[in-house]
């Protein structure tokens, strides 16, 4: 009998369901090689002072971090595929020490690269159609969405074309890439969820029909975590898809010319914004406009059916939601129905299952792979989900088109391979930047922070008890791990040369977005896993039967939780 | 005398860039542009006025630009970007088409985004090799977004 199996495998390996680069793509990616060949051969010859080649190398996505360079490679709107994944591996293997780490921007960072061999990995990059364009300086940074994206049932369009035309007219942007400061555009597509943490995001875009019917953006402005966290406000409840290029032109040409460079720690949009006022930052942005509104840059319809054409759907079969071999196990397995009810998700198509291969097993750092972890993964979605695969603002993986009756094996190869961990939403999938593990910028670590709630909180009953909870880890102000919008935020900061933790609660970074107030005095790293735990038993003794965390606190405020942090031992 | 990059080519620089206020102009002097829109009718020909960062081009609204044979914008470091959003609006709002020179702290590598912006000629620091610097002034044979040469973004140029 033939073996349907691998036909399927080899349907998938020639069919493509993400944006696929022409020649002129391809173009542009090669002599971005070339040139950033030519650029470390000059600075490594002293032709290039380190000062000058610092932003050409940061365009690469290239820091030069604690111990090491760190290159953060572009992983555009979170697509890869299973052949580009599998070449990530292959990288990590020869370049580095066989792991990398998946950022909250959907990139994948290189914690161990030699600088003299970064020109050799893009090289490699390009052949499948991969850069680290942008990946870090002060430019127009790589665009962002929901994992989810094209595949649920209440997006009001799939995002992805608008991300591409966004990729396309960000990359090599002549007028921006020496802005004030570091420049971040989100895009969600739902109302139900905020995927993309849109209002914490220098632009935020919110995919919307108006009454009319025709496709557009709500468009936000001036958020941001960092030193100064704040949330975005609204700068036009509805600019048409077509008028899109040419609006955000005009706010980032008014940033450009008007943001603060005096000092980097207020450099970022959200100063202007909040210096001006919105109304007079729309008065300006809509000054500009006017001249711009209508010029060449206004996209044609062909250019959106274009861009949609790439990312059609699978051809999905016409399947039975809980087919009766997934309705026994959820019976039978208890460790299995957690897996499915905490790492899987409502597909628009009956039949499919959307899963997360979580990346946050106890032990290892939130968002680290090992090269065989993503290989495995690649394997994984040439199997299971069409070969592609997501990278989450969450730092996990998403097979997006899994067939339900395929979850009960999927799961078993996803346990051997450590993505199992079945606490998606939940206190241990935790948000955690590299910390001073690696990075030159860190005031303190943040893996062992994240290492101490794990063992914690490894009860799975207790976990499941408590319920959602966001919390994030970053080990630095800068906010990597934004830990501003973590229902439960750790910050690292350095007390004379000791490191110690500030815990802040109260974030959130969905639709209804808020910025975490301190819980008070600082904490050394061996009382954080225990301040947690209390700060979880205040929870725990007075949420009513449906309440989240956030709603709990929401309702009650911090005091409770601030007097049961500090108080004495009897 | 001293040379500059020019559409492309290395030439001598006829021009004098006059940073300090005081300063005599003449014929041969690129002037700051605040100097010459207090001093308009007393301060004769120039060869053209500089922009600072941070100045922007709307003093210059509503000017005869056409009366400049230059003008210059001022880079205090390679790091401040705001003179390519000056050069772009002295093109293509104020459609100014003489010479628009790069001084100061740029760098040889944001050539091929300067000349984008329009700029079209470069005055280079003393110790910069121009032979070298004139290599990198096309890193790019193919541009995703419109510019000043051509406001075609690629979505009206794909074939």
């Amino acid at each position: 009998m033939l073996d349907l199996t691998h036909l399927r495998i080899y349907i998938t390996t020639v069919q493509s369901f993400m944006y696929q680069y022409d020649a002129i793509d391809q173009q542009l990616v090669e002599e971005r090689v070339a040139q950033f060949r030519d650029q470390t051969r000059r600075y490594l010859n002293n032709e290039l002072k380190e000062e000058e080649f610092l932003p050409l190398r940061l365009q690469n996505g290239l820091y030069i971090q604690r111990y090491a360079p760190m290159l953060r490679i572009a992983i555009p709107y979170g697509m890869v595929s299973s052949k580009q994944l599998r070449l990530l591996a292959d990288i990590t293997r020869r370049y580095d020490r066989g792991y990398g780490h998946f950022s909250t921007r959907q990139n994948l960072q290189l914690n161990w690269p030699k600088l003299e061999d970064v020109p050799d990995i893009l090289e490699e990059l390009a052949t499948v159609e991969m850069h680290a364009v942008q990946t870090s300086g002060n430019c127009i940074r790589n665009t962002t969405t929901d994992q989810y994206s094209g595949v649920i049932a209440d997006e009001v369009a799939d995002p992805r074309p608008y991300c591409e035309l966004i990729r396309q007219w960000s990359t090599f942007h002549p007028e921006f890439a020496f802005l004030p400061r570091k420049f971040k555009i989100a895009v969600c597509a739902t109302e139900s969820a905020d995927r993309a943490a849109v209002q914490v995001h220098d632009i935020g875009l919110q995919l919307k029909k108006n009454d009319a019917g025709e496709v557009g953006f709500k468009v936000l402005v001036g958020g941001g975590l960092g030193r100064t966290p704040m949330i975005a406000e609204t700068i036009s409840d509805f600019i048409p898809r077509t008028d899109l290029l040419t609006y955000l032109d005009a706010i980032i040409r008014v940033y450009n010319q008007h943001g603060r460079r005096d000092n980097k720690y207020k450099a970022r949009i959200k100063i202007l914004v909040k210096a001006l006022g919105i109304d007079e930052f729309r008065k300006r942005v809509d000054a500009e406009w006017e001249h711009l509104r209508g010029t060449e840059s206004t996209v044609p319809m062909s250019e959106f059916d274009r861009l949609a054409s790439f990312f059609t759907e699978p051809a999905y079969e016409a399947l039975e939601d809980q087919p009766s071999v997934l309705a026994e196990k959820l019976a039978d397995s208890n460790a299995f129905a957690r897996w499915y009810e905490r790492n899987t998700f409502d597909h628009k198509k009956s039949g499919y299952r959307i899963v997360t291969l979580s990346l946050k097993k106890p032990g290892q750092a939130p968002g680290d792979a090992t090269a065989d972890q993503m290989e495995k993964a690649a394997n994984l979605a040439d199997q299971y989900s069409f070969g592609e695969l997501r990278v989450s603002h969450e730092q996990n993986l998403v097979l997006a088109d899994v067939r339900q009756e395929q979850l009960i094996e999927l799961w078993e190869a996803a346990k051997e391979n450590g993505f199992a961990t079945p606490t998606l939403g939940l206190l241990t999938d935790m948000i955690c930047c590299p910390g001073g593990d690696y990075c030159g910028l860190a005031n303190a670590k943040s893996i062992p922070i994240a290492d101490q709630i794990q063992e914690t909180f490894d009860n799975l009953d207790y976990l499941y008890d408590i319920g959602e909870v966001d919390l994030n880890i970053s080990g630095c102000m800068n906010a990597c791990g934004h830990h501003h919008v973590g229902n439960i935020g750790i910050l690292g900061v350095d007390k004379k040369g000791a490191e110690f933790y500030q815990v802040s609660l109260g974030g959130a970074s969905g639709h209804d977005a808020s910025i975490g107030k301190i819980l008070g005095p600082s904490f050394a790293q061996e009382e954080v896993g225990g301040v947690i735990q209390k700060v979880i038993n205040v929870y725990v003794d007075n949420r009513t039967e449906e309440e989240r965390f956030i709603d709990t606190f929401r309702r009650i405020g911090i005091k409770p939780f601030k007097e049961a942090a500090y108080a004495k031992a009897n | 005398m001293p040379k500059l990059i020019k559409n492309g080519e290395i030439v001598d620089n006829t021009f004098v860039w006059q940073q300090d206020v005081d300063a005599s102009a003449s014929d041969t002097t690129i002037v700051p542009m605040q100097k010459w829109l207090d001093n308009q009718d007393s301060i004769g020909n120039v060869a053209g006025i500089w922009i600072d960062a941070g100045e922007g081009v709307e003093p210059l609204a509503g000017l005869d630009l056409s009366q400049f044979e230059v003008i210059g914008i001022n880079f205090p470091s390679f790091m401040d970007g705001r003179g390519f959003s000056y050069a772009r609006l002295l093109r293509e709002r104020l459609n100014y088409t003489g010479e628009i020179r790069a001084l100061g702290g740029f760098m040889a590598d944001q050539q091929g985004y300067l000349i984008r912006c329009g700029f079209n000629s470069f005055e280079f620091a003393e110790d910069v090799n121009l032979d070298i610097a004139l290599t990198l002034n096309k890193p790019f044979n193919v541009a995703y977004q419109g510019d000043v040469a051509d406001p075609r973004p690629i979505f009206l140029r794909r074939g």
